[in-house]
């Protein structure tokens, strides 16, 4: 009975130590809400203890600036937050080191304006790409969700990690089990930062978790206006006459199955994906089924695997030429429509496959439908979404392969 | 993203700044007889906090800032910066003792901090000082603003 005692009280004891911790910072009644006055007596209790010879109890520095934040962002609560994978999570301070597995969550961070200096670790791919992340240069290489550092992961010493939320899970959990078996005070979230569907949320989600959410609002609204336009213009078109399409990855004859990002991002634009009949996310189709299905518009996409150049760091047009040439010179595709008619298209993954595939979904509207959209201009979305939200110095008209042709 | 960015690193210049907001204290002082009233306008601080020093020679008389906001200990005088844009406060003692105030902010969401008054006087009869921000460290310009007082009386002896 004594020890089923002190076991209960080892349990209370722990509970009150744990409730302590999760406590909002400088909540002098516990009350759970911070407010202006506890805020403001802290403060002046910060002030008086520094400059003023006050012999009061102040709170650390650390604790005056999470309680700013928690004020000023979340109401002065505890922000309870669930992430991509359905997990919700509960913090009573910010995040102020995180690490960062996903580049697409960078590039997300990035676009609603979230500070470099809150990240302590990215990935490889990040850390390869200092053209599009200069400011992540010198931070801590975490490896790959594939192949994690995690020896680096930890000396970082983080308080947050972001990982993808629907792909390569089982990686993620390695990782997130690891990290958390060296550290269990890390949060553990999960962002795809891609996805179409999830897009919006997961900004929403980001901008109030990281105290962005009227950058985020910002972001959204400058995304909404070209994804509204698209879909307000698309909307009267009847699905059977919408435009077919063939879309093909960087991979020849393999294409995109219903439910694949690319699937979804065709039917955004207005298009009909001749392959949407198919399970298998990406297919490889037959050569002979494309003539059959005889597409309108073919899509290509270039940028990885077999089919590396254009994109940033690249000028010459001379690749996505011979590529479109190839294409066009396939057997017995001189019969498809989409060729016939001059309209096969080239498309670089860095302007459709990632957070910035609105922009790979504008180009692709203006080419299914030109008519419809003769004001909508992908090349300015593409400048704006780098010039005002990645905050790059980068001219398009004098740099970057990304489409080809271009009519602009 | 492709490796292959990094090729064009030349070409591309990194602007990555986090939008700029300007950040200042500006002490304006109106004074009449023996009377100074003060006004801090605060640019760019929704959280954070000054600390006014007010020469020996003059006595607090009072502010518009909430009172538990203020707080008031000797010389010194303690505001907590809760959205306010601007705090009103007064204090009696002659009139060119205005210049000798000496003040310092924080900048709780940034860390940055600086000195209320760092351009000195520019105009008579209304004096207005702005402060420019720094590298986070609160310290270091509560010395600078003491250096300042001490500097300022030294000079009119």
């Amino acid at each position: 009975m004594t020890r089923k005692l002190l076991l209960l009280a080892c349990c209370i004891f722990l509970l009150a130590g744990s409730a302590a911790a999760e406590a909002v910072p400088c909540d002098r009644d516990g009350s759970g809400t911070l407010t202006a006055s506890e805020l403001a007596a802290a403060i002046l209790d910060s002030l008086d203890a520094r400059f003023m010879g006050g012999t009061v109890q102040a709170p650390s520095p650390d604790d005056l600036r999470d309680a700013a934040f928690v004020y000023e962002y979340w109401d002065g609560k505890a922000l309870t937050i669930t992430d991509s994978s359905g997990r919700t999570t509960t913090l009573t301070r910010p995040l102020k080191r995180i690490a960062v597995f996903n580049s697409d969550t960078v590039e997300m961070m990035r676009s609603i304006g979230v500070e470099p200096d809150r990240v302590v670790g990215v990935s490889k791919y990040t850390l390869d790409d200092p053209t599009y992340f200069p400011e992540y240069r010198g931070k801590a290489n975490l490896g790959s969700v594939w192949s994690p550092d995690y020896e680096q992961a930890a000396a970082v010493r983080p308080d947050a990690v972001f990982l993808y939320a629907t792909i390569s899970q089982s990686s993620c959990d390695d990782i997130e089990k690891t990290l958390a078996s060296i550290d269990p005070s890390i949060r553990f979230f999960r962002f795809d930062s891609y996805r179409p569907a999830a897009y919006a949320v997961e900004v929403r989600t980001m901008g109030l978790l990281l105290g962005k959410a009227e950058g985020a609002e910002r972001f959204l609204a400058f995304h909404g206006s070209v994804m509204d336009t698209v879909a307000e213009r698309i909307a009267s078109i009847p699905t059977d006459d919408r435009v077919p399409v063939y879309l093909e990855s960087w991979n020849d004859y393999k294409s995109a199955g219903k439910g694949s990002g690319y699937d979804e991002k065709i039917e955004l634009a207005g298009g009909r994906n001749i392959f949407s009949d198919t399970t298998i996310e990406y297919p490889t189709v037959d050569p002979e089924a494309v003539i059959s299905r005889n597409p309108d518009v073919i899509v290509k996409i270039v940028g990885a695997g077999e089919l590396v150049f254009g994109g940033y760091g690249d000028d010459d047009s001379s690749s996505f030429k011979a590529v479109h040439r190839a294409i066009e010179s396939r057997p017995v595709w001189d019969q498809i429509g989409a060729v016939r008619g001059g309209r096969v298209h080239i498309i670089h993954s860095d302007a459709i496959g990632g957070p910035e595939y609105f922009i790979g979904v504008a180009y692709m509207a203006t080419w299914f439908y030109p008519d419809l959209f003769p004001d909508l201009d992908p090349r300015a979305v593409h400048q704006q979404y780098l010039s005002e939200f990645q905050r790059l110095d980068y001219d398009l008209d004098e740099h970057g392969m990304f489409v080809y042709p271009y009519d602009g | 993203m492709a490796p292959k960015r990094a090729v064009l690193l030349c070409v591309l210049i990194f602007l990555f700044t986090a939008p700029v907001t300007a950040v200042s204290v500006e002490r304006t002082l109106t004074s009449s007889e023996n009377d100074l009233e003060v006004t801090l306008t605060v640019t760019g601080i929704p959280i954070g906090g000054i600390v006014e020093t007010i020469p020996d020679g003059c006595t607090w008389a009072g502010t518009d800032h909430p009172d538990d906001q203020t707080r008031v200990s000797g010389q010194n005088v303690a505001f907590a910066v809760i959205g306010e844009e601007a705090i009103r406060y007064r204090v009696q003692g002659p009139s060119e003792a205005g210049e000798e105030i000496a003040g310092t902010w924080e900048n709780l969401q940034t860390g940055e901090s600086g000195v209320v008054g760092s351009d000195g006087p520019k105009t008579s009869g209304e004096v207005a000082q702005t402060a420019t921000p720094t590298a986070p460290g609160f310290e270091w310009a509560a010395a600078l603003a003491a250096f300042a007082v001490v500097f300022g009386r030294r000079c009119r002896r």
